[in-house]
């Protein structure tokens, strides 16, 4: 999944002579937080991008905050607000490395730039919905932990089993924790997510979730696979 | 109360198949509800129905016209070459297998709920069953769990546009009922409500409390995930809890109910612990809201259940014992019971419900019971919210 897959394509851009206070209205009209900042040039060329403004840094002008800006009011230009240089992402940049970048420079949003033109903008609620997307969340699934061995062949181990039993996979999450291990969310298209547990585990796998019967988490006294509850009402019950 | 305004749609065809050898689903439970039913007295000639046949613009009214073209195209041939084009539509998988006819079969199934709801909707009767219906995972695109085509959604969509009712939804199969929740999820003339084991455990994964519908339909979906070795007491209270409730403010004109089997104690594929007692008395409040709220008017389906012999029969002949107002006698006739154990080689059950004392306690029952019921409150706030701006 590349940033032109998330990225919202209808920039709402401002000049730098913008007042202040009109861009207050625009973003609280339009719900906006982050506003690139454009500069015409010639004709021939595209408008540069010279600063970006988000909305916390617009609410505190004017506010009795420790951090508003000295001297500027909401009739100054918001050229005297904006931050630049500005971080930028590119269409074909992965999302993974532009939430990177986002989470390390704690910032929420950045403009999209390709071959000098303002495209588009990506922001951190969109790696969200991208992760919620390749998650699989929304599909009908049920949802398995399993922790393998950290070498090659190991994922294709574990699917070699789904596979043998004919169930498509949904969704595969990686997850770390020891150097030795990696552990992988996978989400299923089978009602019996229970069963492939039960299957992987008899096959020497580690399957934290869903929680094994007689685990604190799920304590069973019975139930699929095994020993029935002996019937109490005269009849004899099949295992 | 005469039985004259309650009917049980029937053609044999409806258990006359299987999605494979093996397959946890089995539409025999149909047939052999339904000769338990009339072996105990509880249906008669004059009650049953046949389905009246579908054309393929009710079933296009919920379904993509490509999935169907897929499920129609489901011949031996595909079957042999495990054509790969169907995988795109969840056909061809271990839970959803191709078999043939199964266009043709699955829309008989959709047909037999489509004619329930025609029948009440119509006002030609009072309550109908179809316990060979209840395939809610179906999507608009897709098979899914089970399930092909979604019987309960085309039945509900032709009382919604045809009849203009509005119909309140309940689904207490141990599963979510995603497909019918998403099929009408912006829909504020269908209220789905499902009780089911928490998606945190439990196939489909969705169903969660902050699942309440959107847009117009804002409001009009309820979901309440139940915690694992859930039992009668607790289900019950969650239900008195939120049910009621919803079915009050949302006030119906027709309630459809699906009443998957498998939320029973001994069910293979889900973790509820219900009784057949707690079941049953879980459809009599259905019918009891349905005659506060709607008028009478009530369709119930079938839906999951994969303990077919000992508990599925049961449980749905206490289902329409509950529809029609009349009770399952203690004991089942001996000629049921022999009849059913020469054809299948299996044990069946001689009486009609469980002995309570006999039934092991549920690990952790207080913690369970705890959990769930801040599980019902939360969700009850949640929604008093949203009705609240309405």
């Amino acid at each position: 999944m590349l940033v032109s897959d998330v990225m919202t394509r209808k920039v709402v851009a401002i000049g730098p002579d913008t007042p202040i206070r009109d861009v207050q209205t625009l973003m609280e009209q339009r719900n906006i937080r982050h506003f690139p900042i454009l500069q015409s040039r010639s004709n021939t060329e595209p408008d540069a991008l010279i600063g970006i403004v988000s909305d916390r840094d617009v609410r505190l002008v004017g506010a009795d905050h420790p951090r508003s800006p000295a001297g500027v009011t909401a009739a100054h230009p918001i050229s005297q607000l904006m931050v630049f240089p500005v971080l930028t992402a590119h269409p074909d940049d992965p999302i993974e490395e532009t939430a990177k970048v986002l989470r390390e420079n704690k910032i929420g949003a950045m403009p999209v730039m390709d071959d000098g033109r303002l495209v588009g903008i990506v922001t951190g609620i969109d790696m969200l919905d991208a992760l919620i997307r390749m998650s699989g969340v929304y599909e009908a699934a049920s949802r398995l932990e399993v922790e393998v061995a950290n070498r090659p062949g190991a994922l294709a181990d574990l699917l070699r089993h789904v596979a043998a039993r004919n169930v498509n996979v949904s969704s595969v999450m990686t997850t770390r924790g020891d150097p030795d291990t990696v552990t992988f969310v996978l989400r299923v298209a089978t009602v019996d997510g229970h069963g492939l547990a039960r299957h992987l585990r008899s096959q020497g796998f580690s399957v934290p979730w869903p929680p094994e019967p007689g685990s604190d988490d799920l304590p069973r006294t019975g139930g699929r696979g095994d020993e029935v509850p002996p019937a109490t009402d005269g009849t004899t019950r099949k295992a | 109360m005469s039985t004259q305004g309650f009917k049980f749609v029937y053609d044999p065809e409806l258990a006359r198949f299987e999605l494979a050898p093996d397959h946890p689903f089995k539409p025999l439970r149909f047939e052999i509800t339904r000769s338990l039913l009339a072996a105990v007295g509880l249906l008669s000639d004059a009650d049953l129905v046949s389905p009246i046949p579908l054309e393929d613009d009710d079933i296009l009214m919920v379904h993509d016209w490509r999935f169907v073209e897929a499920v129609k195209s489901v011949t031996v041939a595909s079957k042999a070459r495990q054509d790969t084009g169907l995988a795109a539509y969840g056909l061809g998988t271990s839970d959803n297998p191709l078999f043939d006819d199964m266009h043709d079969k699955i829309a008989r199934v959709c047909a037999a709920t489509v004619t329930a709801v025609d029948l009440v909707a119509s006002g030609r009767a009072l309550r109908t069953a179809n316990l060979a219906g209840g395939l809610h995972h179906a999507l608009r695109d897709r098979a899914s769990g089970f399930c092909i085509y979604n019987d309960l959604a085309i039945a509900i969509r032709k009382a919604v546009d045809h009849y203009g009712l509005r119909v309140a939804y309940i689904d207490i199969d141990a599963h979510h009922g995603d497909g019918v929740q998403w099929l009408f999820y912006d829909d504020p003339a269908v209220l789905t409500i499902s009780m089911h084991e928490s998606g945190r455990y439990l196939f489909p994964g969705t169903g969660h409390t902050y699942e309440t519908g959107k847009d117009a339909g804002r409001g009009t979906a309820v979901n309440v995930p139940l915690e694992p070795f859930t039992e009668d007491a607790s289900f019950l209270a969650c239900f008195d809890m939120v049910v009621p409730r919803a079915i009050e403010h949302f006030a119906p004109d027709l309630i459809v109910l699906q009443a998957g089997a498998d939320t029973h104690r001994y069910d293979p594929l889900a973790d509820l612990w219900l009784s057949l007692e707690g079941m049953g008395e879980s459809y009599r409040r259905v019918v009891d809201l349905a005659d506060t709220y709607a008028g009478g008017r009530l369709v119930v389906t079938g839906g999951g259940g994969y303990d077919p012999y000992q508990t599925v029969p049961r449980a749905w002949a206490r289902l329409w014992a509950e529809v029609v107002g009349k009770e399952l006698p203690a004991e089942l006739p001996t000629f049921w019971v022999e009849d059913w154990q020469r054809r299948l080689g299996v044990s069946m059950p001689t009486v009609s419900t469980e002995d309570p004392a006999g039934l092991t306690p549920a690990p952790r029952r207080a913690a369970i019971t705890s959990r769930n019921r801040s599980v019902a409150e939360r969700l009850l706030t949640t929604l008093e919210k949203i009705w609240q701006r309405e």
